[in-house]
This record gives C-alpha cells, sequence and structure tokens, in this order.
C-alpha cells in the first residue's frame, strides 16, 4: 500500500505547540486589523448597485469612466471580470435610496448614449438598499454565531466537557483568518463570502471531531500511566495520513472550480480553499491545544485546591 | 452471500432504480405533457436561468397617516346622513407613528352628539387625542395598527400575485419574510423593467376636488418660493419625495386639509418646470376600493388609448354625490400622488364611469402599453401599502448558460481529480470509493428533483464539495482497516472491525457539520439557501453511500475472493 505517512510515524506535536500557537495567535491578530480596516464589503453589506455588463467590442475602462461621468454618477468604480477578450465590466454605483431604483434604467440610458456602436448587454444587476445591507451584516453574523455555538453544545454532550471551548476556537480561528486573508487580498466580502465561511466552519468541525473522536479512543482504551498530552499526539499522529488526504482531495476539488469555475463562483471558492488549508492545519494545532491548555489549568487549579486544604 | 446482504443490496437497487426514474426526464429533457409518470424536471436557479429576485419593504408610517385620513372621510359622510357638518382640518403627523387628525364642527351645538355618534360607530378603529373648543382630533385605535400591521403583507402579497397572473410568469415565488417584507421571485423574466414596474407600482387611485380659490400667481409665486429655499427636483430622485418636501416646505401657505400636486409634463426632455401644480384637497372622495372594473378603451377621434373604470354601487353613489355637490369645480384624478387629468364637473354624474387618459404626443405603441399596465394593476387591485424596493437583483438569460457550462467543466475536472487519487492510492478499494461517490451524485440530484428544490449555482458547488468531502468518509475507513490490517489481523476481520470503529466517529462528524448547515440555510435566502440545501442532502447521502454502500460492495469483494487478498 502507497503510505503518504509512514505508519508509526511520531511527531510531538504538542512539544511544539508553544511556536505554533504563538504563531496562530499572530496571524489572527493580523486577520482582525485586516477585516476592521482593510475588508472590502461588497454590495451586499455595504449597499448600493453592481451591474454586470458585456461589450460586444472592446471598450477602455477610461471612457467607460467618462461615460459615467457625463451620465450623472458619482462614486463610481468599474473593472473588468473574466478573460479579457470576454470584454465583461463590473460597475459599483453608491447611490441613495430614491435613486437606486431606477439605476439601472439611468446607467443603460447612459452607456447607450456614449457607446453607440457597441452592443451593451446588461447580464447581472445587484441592487441592495442601504438598510437590507445592515440587516444581512447583523444575520451573517448571527448565523455564524449559531453554527459554532450549536456545534459546541454538541461537542461537550457527545465528547467531554473539555472539548467544546477548544471547537470554539478553532472554529473561530479559522473564519477570522479567513476573512482575514481576504481583506488582505482585496477579494470582496459578499453573501457567498459568508457562505463559503458556513461551509468551511462544517468543513472544519468535521476535521477537528475526527482527532478528538481518536484522542477520546486513545483515553477510554490506552494506559492510565500515559497524560493527555500524549493521547493528543498519538491521536494526532494516528490520523494524519486521513487529515493530510482529505484535505487534498477537497482542495482538489475546490482549486478546479476556483479555477475552471468561472467569474461567478471564483471568490467562493478562494475563500473555501483558504478555509480548507486553515481547517486543516486548526483541527491538527489550535483544537487540540485549547483541549491540553484547558485540562492542564483545571489539573493546577485543582492541584492549588488539593494544596490549600492539605495545608 | 447472507440473506441479510441480499435485503441490503435489493434496497440499495431500488434507491437505484427510483433515482434513475426521477431523473430521466431532466436528462432526456422530456416533454412537460407527455405520457412519462414522473413530471419533475429540475428546478434551476434565478442565477441559472435568468430573471428577477427582489425584496420589498412596507412603509407602515405612510399607511397610518392614509388610514387616518380614510377614517376622517368616512367620519364625515356618516355625520352628514345625520345632519351634523363637519370640515377635515390638516393632519398632525409629528409623531409619524401615531399621526393625528383635527375635525371641525361647523355647529358647536353639534358636537356632544357627533362625538357619541363617532364613539358608536368608530369606537373600535380611532380614539380621541384632543378636544378643543370646536375642534376635536383623532387618532387610530392600537387594534386598528395591529390589524394593518398583521394584514399589509399578507394583502400585499395577494395584490402581486393577482398581477403577476396577469403578467404570466411560470413558477413565481411570492413569500413574507418576517413581518414587513415581502421577497418576490421571478424565474426566467425578460421584460425585467416591466415587470419591477408592474410590481412595485402601489396603483392608488384617488379622486380629489381641485381647490381652485388659489390663483395661477399664488401657486406661480409658491414655486419660486420653493426654488429659492433649494427644493428642487432632482434627477433620479423619488418624485414622491420631492412633493412631501414641498408641501412641508409651504405648510404655512396651502389652506389647511389641502395638499400641493402635480401633473407631470409628457413631453420629451420634460424639466420639473412644465409639471402643472395643483392645489386639491388631502382626503380623497372615491378611492381605487371603489373601482369594479377597468379596462382599455380607445379614443376614436384622437386615437388615443384611455382606461375606462367602472364604480361599485357605493362608490357609484358616492361619485354621483361628489360631482352633484362640486358642479363647476374640477375633480383631479390621483395615480400614487401624482395628477393624471383634473377636468371640470359640468354637472352631477351617475352611471358609475370614470376614465383616465395617458399622455398626449408619446407615441402610439408606448401610450396603448402603458394603458395596458394600468388597467391591469388597477384590476388587481392597489397595493394596501406602499412598497419599496430594498434589494433588487437581476440576471440576464445568457449569463446563467455561461455559468452552467462553466461550472459544468469545473466540477467534471474536480471529480476526475478525487477519483484519481482514490484509484492511485487505495487501487481496488479505491475503485469501490469512487462507485459510491457517483452514486453520491446520483441519489443528490435525484433528491433535488424529487423534493422540487432548485438548483442554484452554488448549489452545483454545494454538491462538487460534497464529493470531496464524500470521500474523506471512505478514507476514514480504509486507514482503519490498514491500521487492522499492520496489528497482523486477518483481512476479514480487519474489515469488520474499520468498518465498526469508523461508524461513530462518521456520524459525529457529518452531524457537527451538518448543525453548520442548518444555520446556513436559515441565513440565506436565494442561491444561498439552494448551497445550504445540496449541502445538507449532500451530508445525509454520503453518510449512507460512503458508509452502508460501500460496506455492501466490500463484502461482496470479500467474499469473491474469499478474503485472500485485499487490495487497499
Amino acid at each position: 500500500m502507497i503510505e503518504l505517512i509512514k505508519h508509526g510515524t511520531t511527531i510531538d506535536f504538542m512539544g511544539k505547540r508553544k511556536i505554533v500557537m504563538t504563531f496562530s495567535l499572530i496571524i489572527t491578530l493580523l486577520s482582525l486589523y485586516g477585516i476592521v480596516y482593510k475588508m472590502n464589503y461588497g454590495v451586499d453589506f455595504r449597499g448600493g448597485a453592481e451591474i454586470q455588463t458585456k461589450f460586444e467590442k472592446e471598450v477602455h475602462l477610461d471612457d467607460l469612466r467618462d461615460a459615467l461621468n457625463k451620465g450623472g454618477f458619482h462614486g463610481t468604480s468599474v473593472q473588468t471580470i473574466g478573460e479579457p477578450k470576454e470584454n465583461e465590466v463590473l460597475i459599483k454605483v453608491q447611490a441613495d435610496e430614491g435613486s437606486l431604483n431606477l439605476i439601472t434604467e439611468n446607467l443603460t440610458k447612459a452607456l447607450h448614449t456614449s457607446f453607440v456602436d457597441n452592443k451593451i448587454e446588461v447580464r447581472k444587476v445587484d441592487i441592495v438598499g442601504p438598510k437590507a445591507g445592515s440587516e444581512l451584516r447583523t444575520s451573517a453574523v448571527k448565523a455564524m454565531f449559531w453554527a459554532i455555538l450549536s456545534i459546541m453544545v454538541y461537542m461537550a454532550i457527545r465528547f467531554d466537557f473539555r472539548y467544546a471551548p477548544g471547537v470554539m476556537v478553532s472554529l473561530t480561528h479559522d473564519i477570522v483568518i479567513v476573512a482575514g486573508v481576504l481583506a488582505f487580498v482585496g477579494s470582496e466580502f459578499s453573501l457567498q463570502t459568508v457562505a463559503a465561511l458556513l461551509a468551511i466552519i462544517g468543513y472544519s468541525v468535521n476535521d477537528t471531531v475526527i482527532v478528538y473522536d481518536r484522542i477520546r479512543e486513545h483515553e477510554e482504551k490506552g494506559e492510565h500511566s500515559k497524560d493527555l498530552r500524549t493521547h493528543i499526539n498519538d491521536a494526532v499522529n494516528d490520523t494524519l495520513s486521513r487529515t493530510i488526504l482529505t484535505s487534498a482531495a477537497t482542495l482538489l476539488v475546490s482549486a478546479s472550480m476556483y479555477f475552471f469555475g468561472g467569474a461567478a463562483i471564483k471568490d467562493f471558492f478562494l475563500a473555501m480553499s483558504i478555509g480548507i488549508i486553515f481547517g486543516t492545519y486548526s483541527s491538527v494545532y489550535v483544537a487540540a491545544s485549547t483541549t491540553l491548555f484547558i485540562d492542564e489549568m483545571s489539573k493546577k487549579s485543582k492541584n492549588t485546591n488539593a494544596q490549600k486544604i492539605t495545608a | 452471500m447472507k440473506t441479510n446482504w441480499w435485503v441490503r443490496f435489493s434496497v440499495l437497487l431500488v434507491f437505484i432504480a427510483i433515482s434513475v426514474i426521477v431523473l430521466l426526464p431532466t436528462v432526456l429533457k422530456f416533454d412537460e405533457n407527455g405520457s412519462y409518470p414522473v413530471k419533475s424536471k429540475i428546478n434551476l436557479g434565478l442565477d441559472l436561468q435568468g430573471g428577477l429576485y427582489m425584496i420589498l419593504g412596507i412603509d407602515f408610517k405612510k399607511v397610518y397617516r392614509d388610514e387616518v385620513q380614510t377614517y376622517s372621510r368616512k367620519i364625515e359622510s356618516y355625520l352628514k346622513d345625520k345632519e351634523i357638518l363637519i370640515s377635515i382640518g390638516a393632519i398632525d403627523a409629528s409623531d409619524v407613528n401615531d399621526p393625528k387628525q383635527t375635525l371641525t364642527f361647523n355647529k358647536m351645538s353639534d358636537k356632544e352628539t357627533g362625538k357619541a355618534e363617532i364613539k358608536k360607530t368608530f369606537g373600535n378603529s380611532i380614539r380621541f387625542t384632543q378636544d378643543e373648543g370646536d375642534k376635536i382630533q383623532i387618532a387610530l385605535a392600537s387594534t386598528v395598527k395591529t390589524n394593518i400591521e398583521e394584514q399589509s403583507v399578507g394583502k400585499s402579497i395577494e395584490v402581486i400575485r393577482n398581477r403577476i397572473d396577469e403578467f404570466g410568469v411560470t413558477e413565481p415565488e411570492i413569500i413574507a419574510q418576517g413581518e414587513d417584507r415581502i421577497v418576490v421571485q421571478l424565474p426566467g423574466v425578460r421584460d425585467i423593467e416591466r415587470a419591477k414596474e408592474l410590481i412595485g407600482k402601489t396603483a392608488k387611485l384617488e379622486f380629489k376636488i381641485v381647490n381652485d380659490t388659489v390663483t395661477p400667481a399664488t401657486l406661480q409665486s409658491w414655486l419660486e418660493k420653493a426654488k429659492s429655499a433649494g427644493v428642487v427636483y432632482k434627477k433620479g430622485e423619488r418624485f414622491s419625495d420631492y412633493i412631501k418636501k414641498m408641501n412641508e416646505l409651504l405648510v404655512a401657505d396651502i389652506p389647511a386639509g389641502h395638499e400641493l400636486a402635480f401633473e407631470k409634463s409628457n413631453a420629451p426632455n420634460a424639466d420639473e418646470s412644465m409639471n402643472i401644480p395643483f392645489v386639491i384637497e388631502s382626503t380623497p372622495r372615491i378611492t381605487g376600493d371603489d373601482l369594479a372594473d377597468a379596462r382599455v378603451q380607445i379614443d376614436p377621434q384622437k386615437n388615443q388609448p384611455y382606461v375606462s373604470m367602472e364604480f361599485k354601487t357605493a362608490g357609484a353613489k358616492r361619485f354621483e354625490e361628489t360631482t352633484g355637490a362640486n358642479i363647476g369645480k374640477r375633480m383631479a384624478v390621483v395615480l400614487d400622488g401624482n395628477v393624471y387629468s383634473a377636468p371640470q364637473i359640468q354637472g352631477k354624474i351617475a352611471g358609475g364611469n370614470a376614465q383616465i387618459t395617458l399622455g398626449g404626443g408619446a407615441n402610439f405603441n408606448k401610450t396603448m402599453r402603458e394603458a395596458r399596465d394600468l388597467a391591469l394593476v388597477l384590476r388587481a387591485g392597489a397595493l394596501p401599502v406602499q412598497l419599496d424596493f430594498l434589494e433588487q437583483r437581476t440576471v440576464g438569460p445568457n449569463l446563467g448558460n455561461d455559468s452552467i457550462h462553466k461550472a459544468k467543466i469545473a466540477s467534471i475536472i474536480g471529480c476526475a481529480l478525487v477519483f484519481l487519487f482514490a484509484l492511485v492510492y487505495y487501487k481496488f478499494s479505491g475503485v469501490i470509493a469512487i462507485v459510491t461517490l457517483l452514486l453520491n451524485v446520483l441519489f443528490n440530484v435525484a433528491i433535488l428533483v424529487a423534493i422540487d428544490a432548485t438548483l442554484t449555482l452554488p448549489g452545483i458547488a454545494g454538491i462538487a464539495l460534497t464529493v470531496g468531502m464524500a470521500v474523506d468518509t471512505n478514507i476514514i475507513i480504509f486507514e482503519k482497516i490498514r491500521d487492522e490490517i499492520r496489528k497482523g489481523i486477518s483481512n476479514m476481520k480487519s474489515f469488520e472491525m474499520g468498518y465498526d470503529s469508523a461508524l461513530w466517529t462518521i456520524l459525529d462528524a457529518h452531524i457537527t457539520q451538518a448543525a453548520a448547515g442548518f444555520c446556513l440555510l436559515n441565513f440565506g435566502t436565494g442561491p444561498i439557501r439552494g448551497f445550504a440545501i445540496t449541502l445538507l442532502i449532500g451530508i445525509a447521502v454520503t453518510v449512507y453511500t460512503a458508509y452502508y454502500v460501500s460496506k455492501i460492495l466490500f463484502e461482496l469483494y470479500m467474499e469473491k475472493t474469499d478474503a485472500k487478498e485485499l487490495s487497499i
């Protein structure tokens, strides 16, 4: 049989956890900075209009900008999407609630007058009022909160209470980092991104459960002389091959969708791919490390309590 | 083979057979009216076939205002029958959630009887908020407001559905979201602007008497005043907002109980200065609720379409009374706040007919279409409330085809890579994994069709992703079997132990994952929901195919090879 990870590999994962956790903390903080200061919120959350137009002949973005300015639009931005030869442009317009209603009409009119000999096809229009935008933001955060909470409760019931915080920390870690990377890359944060983040939560928890399950198995069957730290190391080593194989398989799909799936789902699979990488890393390291940390803390406090009693 | 195996194998075959039956119409593009027993084809989401998705919100503040005015008119007409005359004064909307209207008794001596009469008949709907001299002030009772809140959404949905039905869209979806939202989805709609116009038009029809005591010169001076105060109509702005601002500014000038409205000019390149101003009563005499029918007709002399309306009995009576009492004055036909025409009343009009003429000068076809749409919305009924567009998403038909094509190719590439990987890494066991993955996709799509779900672009992504994640279950089992083999246990025993110990691992992993899926389902509308649905179906199907089906196949494999060799 082909073995990616040689059987009987014993890497001391937990021994290096301080370094790795510091690394995680730094990335998380950087990501939070990115989310707060650099995030490029899409029309779904910011409100405004996004119009995807396809021109028959090539069109210069500068000409397009001029045309929009002449048409009385302000605060617009234009960018090409997809293959350059397809002449597709995404036009973003900021506007107040009243004028948003007429934006498609006014915009097409403006484009037709400026590009008389070019055929223009409006392929997709997204108009989100400012009120709807802020509501979508709240419901996105709520959805993620409930997802993580319900997973925590299930883990506490099915496994052990010690395991639940680890899941929470690792899931939060994953979505913060994915959102942070997206912020730095400049990819737009949209409804699809939220869907991707929730899918990542699902994927990452799946991964974490496998590792936890093995830790539990070791704890139940294993010799009592071994401590949790050894059990975790054994469990992570046991599952390492599966962890890597699964991530690779999912990444194969996710990456093909990113490269070949077209502009409409590119952002979604960018988020997904980053999520798979960090989800794998976090289920090996972050979740188990947190559990070990909590275990050690509770033992320490038990010991001090015991000492207090004997004293 | 054991009987138990045969049972499980038969169940699998039945599932496959059902899936194939369900999917045939979609795959072979059967005719909807054919003789095939299963009709369902896969529903393509808006993002794949194009169409219109909208979220509409209700502005309750405006509804309350209208309602208080309607009650004032009702009270006026009711008291008139009792020979008590009142006049309707200004509306006080300083508290937008509780507007109040002043009523003045013409004779002070009528006040107490009048109040008692109002209380007797309208006591449940309105309340008195002020009582001073010959004036009283009324506001809506809280039960009325609750009723409005509860019914507006339902009524609006009904009206929109009526309009859409006449417009002819297959499988429109019009549903309530929360207490003040309506989601409208019109897949496959081509004339998006027209659909939007039809749905968004409140179609609130009102007949109001024009106050001609205000001279044109005075009107002109008001407009100048507004202009110098900076109240001008900006291009792209909602016209109703402009009118509202004008009325707020000129509130001290306009006679009490009246408002300023415009007849919009139809001339090409018209600007605001060409609109004709009118001072009309705030409270309508007759409204669209009184209409029995509306039809398009053509004026043979001018060769121009117009909409002729027929009133219900009560409406016809009120129309007759109103025209009779106001001979010589002008009656404005107001639609959604704008004056369409204001003919002079030559005499009492009986028979209950009225008409709306539409823009002169514009070309015939355009006017004809406008007239037809107007008659349609008047027939279908006015929306009980004004709806604001909160979100609008439209997708052209070509984009969807492009998206499907690309997503399909990408999915095939992704799945092929996964299959290749399984084959190389797990050899013959990999073949079993591939079979279960293919069955996974088959069942997934079959369930989507069977439950009448909608396939969206993220939905396709969800199916592809399911394949990527489903292979995980195979990997878990195979790795556990490998663990056992390494311990030197026999092939048969390793296989059994591998499957046994993997069961709860797999269940735990999938249940927690499903929890995230349910949150996604709750969060999303439209395409996102489609993604959540495919993901959830995928989770359930994966547990069955990747665990139970692969076990069936494995048992067959062990049986055929006498468990002597295990290619894993």
